[in-house]
């Protein structure tokens, strides 16, 4: 009865650990999301200078720069809407918010606009460069995957 | 009220009224169905993304409202979903772009 009661004790203790490292792991997700952006930034940008020339490694480059902002952006406006939300943490201006969500898809136009009129054969670089985040969460995903099988998370 | 839905009607009649229609057999110019197609794909997709978007934040911030201890969990769920979401639009107009060159 009583090494039953301590093996259940620990069983519930194994998996409650288990659970806490499986919320730790998953929390970290947006920032290890960012470093692969960081990384596939910096690789596929010399990648591109190296395979395809200057002009549309720079475009990848202007556009790698704004989608992590991009996203950078839209981290803040979720994390500010959801403060007023739950009416918890530093409430920014509804205003605020709104400016910097428009503000995004203005930087991106004005980005496109720029390199168009620029250099117009970098276009498809700045296009690509666009795609960062899902370059980015189609990492972790892998990731992800990686840590369930090996670690069993 | 009808009478301003019928006048809203006869404005949107008068909106396939082209004066191209009323030219004679002469050959016009070629149109240019590419461009044209481009910009209502465009247009359906960025409506399809504002949709999706918006029904995304909603739920996102009903279930906000309802528990707020969950907030780690749908913020991640919200932010990957609104970059996702986007992502369409743009690959949208990487084909547009590659097609109207």
């Amino acid at each position: 009865m009583g090494s039953g009661y301590v093996k259940l004790e620990r069983e519930s203790e194994n998996s409650q650990s288990g659970f806490n490292a499986s919320e730790s792991f998953y929390s970290g997700a947006l920032d290890r999301i960012r470093r692969f952006m960081l990384v596939l930034w910096i690789a596929l940008s010399v990648g591109g200078w190296l395979r395809f020339g200057w002009r549309l490694a720079l475009g990848f480059a202007c556009g790698c720069g704004i989608a992590y902002l991009n996203f950078y952006w839209l981290k803040r406006v979720v994390s500010g809407m959801a403060d007023r939300i739950a009416q918890t943490g530093k409430q920014q201006s509804g205003k605020g918010i709104v400016v910097r969500f428009l503000l995004r898809y203005f930087l991106m136009a004005l980005g496109g606009y720029i390199i168009l009129s620029v250099t117009p054969a970098s276009l498809y670089g700045f296009l690509a460069g666009l795609s960062l985040v899902v370059a980015g969460i189609a990492c972790e995903a892998a990731y992800e995957i990686y840590a369930a099988l090996a670690r069993g998370m | 009220m009808r009478k301003l839905s019928y006048l809203f009607m006869a404005l949107s009649l008068l909106c396939f009224v082209v004066p191209a229609f009323a030219q004679g057999g002469e050959a016009a110019a070629p149109v240019n169905w590419v461009a044209i197609t481009a910009g209502f794909s465009m247009a359906i997709a960025s409506a399809g993304c504002g949709l999706a978007q918006a029904r995304a934040t909603a739920a996102a911030a009903e279930g906000l409202g309802r528990n707020p201890a969950a907030r780690p969990g749908i913020q991640l769920a919200l932010i990957l979903g609104l970059a996702l979401i986007e992502s369409l639009a743009l690959y949208t107009l990487v084909i547009i772009f590659a097609k109207v060159k």
